[in-house]
């Protein structure tokens, strides 16, 4: 019975198959210009071969010309065709052999494709288009990404284009546990989306439920990976960095090692890796390709350098509004003397001089190039030396707010949040205190460790303490001293060694 | 959510030290003078064998919460009652974190000060990490533990110089009496087992590692030891006037009569210390109010606490009188009750509990090779 029935349907879907293509190559032609509302970038050729018409259609500004002269127009018009070939069988079997070819049975794959940068060839009678991938790559060279600058180490960052990023990968990964899995998202823009992963290492049931969460977003285009991050990122609305973001392949195979799954997407070279710590953060490339005991260093001064920049500002307010007797007495007179004659209370010093810095910053990103320099002249020197002379601010106040901006950038990739916090410790600081900034900084802890990224503790491995991956905290220990694969992020084998068993 | 023991080691800890560090030493030695320590170290061993026997019954009870668990072992109507006692002890503790707290931040940073103000953002604080659960309140006591147990030694370290060691003798020159006195009078200060019974199946025992609560637990006993010498050594016989040990014993070192450069990092160590503490006691309320009526959710139980830890803000400092008699007299029965009577009292039920179960397995075994030879 079952066979029977099978065979049926084998035949029905055949039958339906044939009746439904069967390419008339000037009127699918005219078909797929109507689709594509006679899109004036649409390119048709048509040609005859002993009878037999052919069509070729391709969007010229996405295909590469010299491809398709050299590798289809020439080959098909040098063939030798005669009465007795069949076109379609000659053009895949040896005009197009050494071409990526794929077949469509129906218009509207065909059709994607196009879009793609795929150039279709319409056989007349034949029972599918055929499509060439002659896509004209255009993107930047492979470039050091300017947020992820390192003296040592490898300096190839990601490009815009998702194939260059895979090749990149590729070329660093020889394996076969490592898995792309490609889909696409948006209605109009049909990005292409990788998500890439070692299947022995990442968590499984994460990979499900980030493919999960991909297949589910409905939106009409995917313009650069940032925009997953929302659909991606469990509290919405928090003010946290909950996805890690890497622009450097050496960076993203680092952290695929560890069980991260990356999610490129195509036009933007920024890679999202999840799950993500904060402790992220605090960790350079460069710290892997320097010693230890300088990287333990810097490390614990990135963290000095973090607590400063949220709190210098509400600290100062505090101890001077309301605690002036902990500062010492010669740092508390030479306060007091810049202090004098200031119109503003130092609350509003600070929001001012903040805000002064806020803007520069806005301004310097935005401007062109060769103005920011200039810029970082006026706003720096003259601004603040100006407004310091006039008796709008005090020194100390430009130099806690300068001290803190700096600060900022030891962690670029949370740079925006903390300059918020810092807005904030500021104001309490303004109406509590010491006591306020305290409560501050037990809230932001409290609340940092209420969330978790993907089964990962965001503060782990401090919050829950994982002694186990203490050796890459804030101390970090020789490449061969660290053996497990971190215990705080989710990974498939959570005890897998990462060197070999015969090594010492 | 459960914790790990790794975490319940570090919230029974700072349990264990936090509340020692403020006006105990002084009270202590009203009652018991330069013997005070050795009431400290006795109340500290009791309380950590407690802990041991709690945890032993949370490692039967398996994922029942404590209601479960007592019902079975003494019934319902108990139950409810110890359940009620048990809540007024930790509001007790938590009325009593407030008070130290708000005194605290009087006496030691600001000169104009409005606590029905400044309370607010600590209710607000506290009710966030209540609403977050145990786990939030163990990540942040994993957070803020190592800087405040340095914090205690640097201060301890810094003024050991200048204790006088001969100050602690003659030893028990008013014999074994009034340490025991002291000890009764203060119970509400120690007792720090007890919150653990309101972690009942809140607690991962699966990674439990040899001897690591041991480990913390001599260390707390330690480390307060450690600052009650520094303490009774330098001020002596005025060690009762001193009111805040930790921050006394810094400016005492730094010779300055108000906060300075050294005390602040102290003070602002123990702000946290006791912000989470108060969180934890809050915690413990929450659950206990959820179990006694049967609520579902948490939301009506923390507005309720922090409700209550707002209108004890109000009452002032012209009040004292009655929370002595609140942290004292009253305090100490509903301590001896709730840490040294009711975790017998489960044991015992437990046993009596299991003996009966044993014995109707026994019974229906009989039974099933009696019909076996009947038929």
């Amino acid at each position: 019975m079952y066979s029977l029935w099978n065979l049926v349907s084998i035949n029905f879907r055949r039958l339906v198959k044939l009746q439904l293509m069967k390419v008339d190559a000037v009127k699918t032609l005219n078909e797929i210009k109507t689709k594509l509302h006679e899109s004036s970038d649409l390119k048709t050729r048509t040609m005859q071969f002993f009878g037999t018409q052919v069509s070729i259609c391709y969007f010229a500004p996405i295909t590469d010309n010299l491809l398709l002269n050299n590798s289809l127009l020439s080959p098909m018009l040098a063939y030798p065709f005669d009465s007795e070939s069949d076109v379609l069988t000659t053009l895949k079997e040896k005009v197009l052999a050494n071409q990526e070819v794929t077949e469509f049975t129906d218009l509207q794959s065909a059709v994607d494709k196009l879009l793609a940068g795929n150039t279709l060839v319409l056989v007349d009678g034949a029972d599918e288009i055929l499509g060439c991938d002659l896509e004209k790559i255009t993107v930047r060279s492979v470039e050091e990404p300017p947020t992820s600058v390192v003296i040592k180490g490898p300096r190839e960052g990601f490009n815009e284009s998702i194939k260059y990023n895979l090749a990149l990968i590729r070329r660093r990964v020889k394996s076969d546990d490592f898995v792309v899995k490609m889909m696409e998202i948006g209605k109009l823009t049909k990005t292409q989306i990788a998500i890439v992963y070692f299947d022995s290492l990442a968590d499984k049931s994460i990979v499900k439920d980030i493919t999960k969460r991909l297949e589910k977003i409905k939106i009409d285009g995917i313009i650069d990976s940032h925009y997953l991050v929302s659909y991606l990122q469990r509290n919405t609305h928090s003010l946290f960095k909950q996805i890690g973001d890497v622009e450097k392949p050496d960076i993203l195979v680092g952290k695929m090692l560890e069980g991260r799954i990356g999610i490129i997407v195509d036009g933007s070279p920024i890679v999202l890796t999840l799950p993500f710590t904060l402790l992220e953060e605090l960790q350079n490339s460069d710290d892997y390709y320097s010693q230890p005991i300088r990287v333990t260093f810097v490390r614990v001064l990135r963290f000095v350098g973090v607590i400063l920049a949220v709190l210098l500002p509400g600290l100062y307010i505090a101890l001077e509004k309301y605690h002036y007797k902990i500062l010492p007495t010669e740092f508390l007179i030479t306060i007091m003397n810049t202090t004098q004659g200031i119109p503003f209370s130092p609350f509003v010093e600070i929001l001012f001089v903040i805000l002064l810095f806020e803007i520069l910053y806005e301004a310097n990103l935005r401007m062109p190039q060769y103005f920011g320099m200039a810029m970082s002249i006026v706003g720096a020197l003259i601004l603040g030396e100006t407004a310091v002379n006039a008796g709008l601010v005090s020194p100390p106040a430009v130099m806690i707010v300068a001290l803190s901006g700096i600060a900022f950038y030891i962690i670029p990739g949370q740079a925006a949040q903390f300059s918020i916090l810092r807005l904030c410790a500021v104001i309490i600081g303004a109406c509590l205190g010491l006591y306020g900034v305290l409560l501050f900084c037990v809230f932001v802890v409290s609340y940092l460790s209420s969330f978790d990224s993907y089964k990962s503790a965001y503060l782990a491995p401090t919050a829950p303490y994982i002694p186990e991956d203490q050796k890459d905290t804030f101390m970090r220990k020789t490449i061969k001293e660290m053996k497990l694969r971190p215990k705080s992020i989710a990974n498939n084998r959570k005890h897998s060694v990462r060197r070999g068993e015969n090594e010492d | 959510m459960k914790i790990n023991c790794r975490q319940l080691s570090i919230i029974v800890f700072m349990s264990f030290i936090s509340l020692k560090f403020l006006a105990l030493p002084s009270l202590l030695y009203v009652y018991s003078g330069n013997m005070s320590y050795l009431v400290a170290l006795f109340m500290m061993i009791i309380d950590g064998l407690y802990v041991f026997l709690i945890l032993d019954l949370m490692k039967k009870c398996g994922q029942k919460n404590l209601y479960e668990f007592m019902r079975e072992c003494l019934g319902a109507f108990l139950s409810k009652i110890i359940l009620i006692v048990l809540i007024i002890k930790y509001a007790l503790v938590a009325a009593n974190i407030s008070k130290g707290l708000e005194f605290f931040v009087v006496e030691n940073l600001y000169t104009e000060f409005n606590w029905v103000v400044f309370v607010l953002p600590l209710i607000i604080l506290v009710g966030f990490m209540v609403y977050k659960g145990i786990r939030n309140i163990a990540r942040v006591s994993e957070m803020i533990c190592w800087a405040i147990v340095i914090g205690a030694i640097y201060i301890g370290l810094k003024a050991i110089a200048g204790v006088d060691v001969l100050s602690y003798l003659p030893m028990f020159h008013d014999g074994v009496l009034p340490l025991f006195e002291s000890a009764y009078v203060h119970l509400s200060w120690f007792g720090s087992a007890t919150f653990l019974l309101m972690l009942f199946g809140k607690v991962d025992f699966s990674k439990e590692k040899k001897n690591q609560m041991v480990k913390y637990l001599i260390f707390a006993i330690l480390l307060v030891q450690f600052l009650y010498f520094v303490f009774y050594g330098l001020f002596e016989v005025t060690s009762a006037t001193h009111n805040y040990c930790i921050s006394d014993i810094s400016q005492f070192t730094s010779g300055q009569s108000s906060i300075n450069e050294l005390s602040w990092l102290v003070v602002s160590l123990w702000i946290v210390a006791q912000a989470v503490q108060l969180a934890l006691y809050c915690y413990c309320i929450v659950q206990g109010l959820n179990m006694l009526f049967n609520l579902k959710g948490n939301t009506l139980s923390i507005l309720i606490v922090l409700t209550y830890l707002f209108l004890w803000s109000l009452i002032g400092e012209n009040t004292i009188g009655l929370e002595k008699v609140f942290f004292t007299h009253f305090a100490s029965i509903i301590t001896l009750v709730t840490q040294y009577i009711v975790p017998f009292l489960l044991l015992i039920g437990y046993s009596v509990k299991n003996r009966r179960k044993k014995y109707k397995q026994g019974e229906k075994l009989d039974e099933k090779i009696k019909n076996t030879v009947q038929s």
